[in-house]
């Protein structure tokens, strides 16, 4: 289709949303080489020097480094978790031929209707009950029933394009039903599971709330998005020290997306269609 | 398709025939679905517990962590609704969903037919718009509290270009907390929207588009009259999810930078969830208004999914 001249005004509007974008994002990345000093005199000048002064402050005086460990930690047992709960499901609900299978998709997919906010409160109980109010193990175990429903839902459509004759030919060599998971779907459901690995990946770095209250603020236990806002109070603003310790967080997640972009829009388009 | 009575196909179908040989071959299914058992008892012990638990406190009166708890039946909801408080967060949640909910849709869906036709840069703007999308809830406030605060960024811009008299305490005035708050969800969900609408509106085919501009239609005649009801439904879908996490989620913003002040001036439906439960104690209080969040969701889903029905 061919883009006349009266596309200028179009143009010129994606482009200074772009900007509008952008211009935070600079302004953290330099504000975060910079002195308060600085930042306020010259908000959109280049950085002087490349020190990493701020970063190290960060780092000491809020604990990211822990922090970072922390949240690796949970997400990453998390994510193996979510597989190794979602896969089997997807695999029964999708094979399956009976009466049971639609009736527990529908449970599974009513999960978007629960409102964060108000569930926080019975699973705080629940955190209490169990013994592992303030502690990371809490997360990694809840964590991946926040992510069944999506999961679950992806997972199953992406099993449903399998043909059946695959698995039949597999059972006439004798595979057993976890052999038939393991050699037929999963190899052949790789791009479902890197969504739903993708998908998940970044609810679980970036998970605030509920760690926020059921993680706590105990330096040893918390995630970096916990400690993040911290720095605000502890360096009574220190916008160099406070930029720097957000770009921090950013990093994990910028590189994954930067390495795998198509895949990551693939993977939350794909998301927002199957919910 | 709910009626009962017996069709003249119903018959065939069901008259017992030879078995055939496609029935023959299908291996018995076992296994079953026993293999989502444990992912079933995940879900239910840790999502749809505490969502039953919301209802159960709603009916409690319970004061505090430590207090004694006794039935409440429904005097909580009277409490809460006659609560000027309630109200103003009522209010404020009603603002906000209808002021960021169009403003988002239609930027959105404009912004990603821009990006479907694949003008020069497209590439560099996907890769931008995705940003918000990646950045977690603490550090889209940081950025917002570092522009927004009162030796911040907005009014380092407004004094340099000689509008000092414009200057405010952007996130401490009851007039403009609300709406930074606003601000922030459509900064922040435009594009990612944009990237989903992008998507969908690159699988409509380009004959499509190409035939009603040959007839004369214009890019924006294309857009709302031809391409807009074909993805109707997905617009519906995207529309739904924003409104979720709007009434849902984006009381975290809220939490991190006006903690619902100055006075009630931001209190949404969602942070009143958190401040009555977390920070005032009143466990009873926090939980009905949860159960009305619920409802509010419930209502507004049925709604919307109403309003975006395939209608040709």
């Amino acid at each position: 289709m061919k883009l006349g001249k009266r596309w200028l005004p179009a143009h010129i509007l994606v482009w200074s949303y772009a900007v509008l974008l952008i211009v935070p994002l600079y302004y953290f990345l330099a504000s975060a080489f910079k002195t308060n000093d600085e930042i306020f005199a010259h908000p959109f000048a280049l950085p002087t020097s490349f020190g990493f002064g701020n970063f190290r402050t960060a780092f000491d005086s809020a604990d990211l480094g822990l922090a970072v460990v922390n949240s690796t930690l949970v997400t990453v047992l998390a994510l193996v978790l979510t597989l190794g709960l979602a896969l089997p499901a997807a695999f029964a609900l999708a094979r399956s031929t009976g009466r049971l299978a639609p009736v527990m998709e529908k449970v599974f997919s009513l999960g978007f209707l629960v409102p964060t906010f108000a569930a926080l409160f019975p699973t705080f109980l629940l955190a209490a009950a169990t013994g592992l109010f303030h502690t990371r193990t809490f997360m990694v175990l809840f964590l991946p029933a926040t992510a069944m429903p999506l999961s679950v839902v992806i997972l199953v459509q992406f099993m449903r394009t399998i043909p059946k004759e695959m698995e039949e030919a597999a059972r006439m060599d004798g595979a057993s039903t976890f052999a038939v998971l393991r050699h037929v779907y999963i190899p052949m459901c790789m791009p479902g599971i890197a969504t739903v690995l993708l998908l998940n990946f970044l609810t679980f770095w970036n998970e605030y709330l509920y760690s926020l209250v059921i993680i706590g603020p105990d330096p040893a236990q918390r995630t970096v998005q916990v400690a993040l806002p911290t720095l605000k109070s502890i360096t009574g603003t220190d916008y160099g020290v406070l930029t720097a310790g957000t770009v921090l967080t950013l990093v994990p997640v910028w590189v994954v997306y930067t390495v795998l972009q198509k895949r990551m829009q693939q993977a939350l388009v794909s998301g927002a269609v199957k919910m | 398709m709910t009626t009962l009575t017996p069709t003249p196909g119903d018959t065939t179908v069901r008259r017992p025939g030879p078995p055939s040989a496609t029935a023959e071959r299908r291996p018995p299914r076992q296994g079953g679905t026993v293999l989502a058992v444990p992912a079933l008892i995940w879900y239910l012990v840790f999502m749809v517990g505490p969502m039953v638990a919301i209802f159960v406190v709603a009916a409690l009166h319970w004061p505090g962590m430590l207090q004694p708890v006794s039935f409440a039946g429904l005097g909580n909801v009277r409490t809460v609704m006659d609560d000027p408080v309630f109200w103003d967060a009522v209010r404020n949640t009603a603002v906000q969903l209808a002021v960021a909910l169009p403003i988002m849709i239609v930027c959105a869906y404009m912004l990603g037919y821009y990006v479907a036709q694949k003008p020069p840069g497209h590439r560099v703007i996907r890769y931008l718009l995705f940003i918000p999308g990646l950045i977690s809830t603490p550090a889209k406030a940081m950025v917002f509290y570092a522009a927004l605060s009162p030796d911040g960024l907005a009014n380092g811009a407004l004094e340099s270009v000689g509008l000092g008299s414009l200057t405010d305490a952007w996130l401490a005035s009851p007039s403009t907390a609300l709406a930074c708050l606003i601000a922030l969800d459509v900064w922040a969900g435009i594009g990612f929207t944009a990237v989903l609408f992008a998507a969908r509106l690159g699988s409509v085919p380009d004959e499509l588009g190409e035939a009603a501009q040959l007839d004369g239609a214009g890019h924006w005649r294309t857009m709302w009259l031809i391409h807009f009801p074909v993805i109707r439904d997905y617009v519906g879908v995207v529309t739904m999810l924003q409104f979720l996490w709007t009434l849902f989620g984006s009381a975290q913003h809220v939490l991190l930078l006006t903690q619902g002040g100055p006075g009630s001036s931001s209190t949404t439906l969602s942070f009143l969830v958190y401040q009555k439960a977390f920070i005032a104690a009143d466990l009873g209080y926090s939980q009905t208004v949860g159960v009305i969040l619920f409802l509010a969701g419930l209502v507004g889903l049925l709604t919307i999914r109403r309003a975006f029905r395939q209608n040709y």
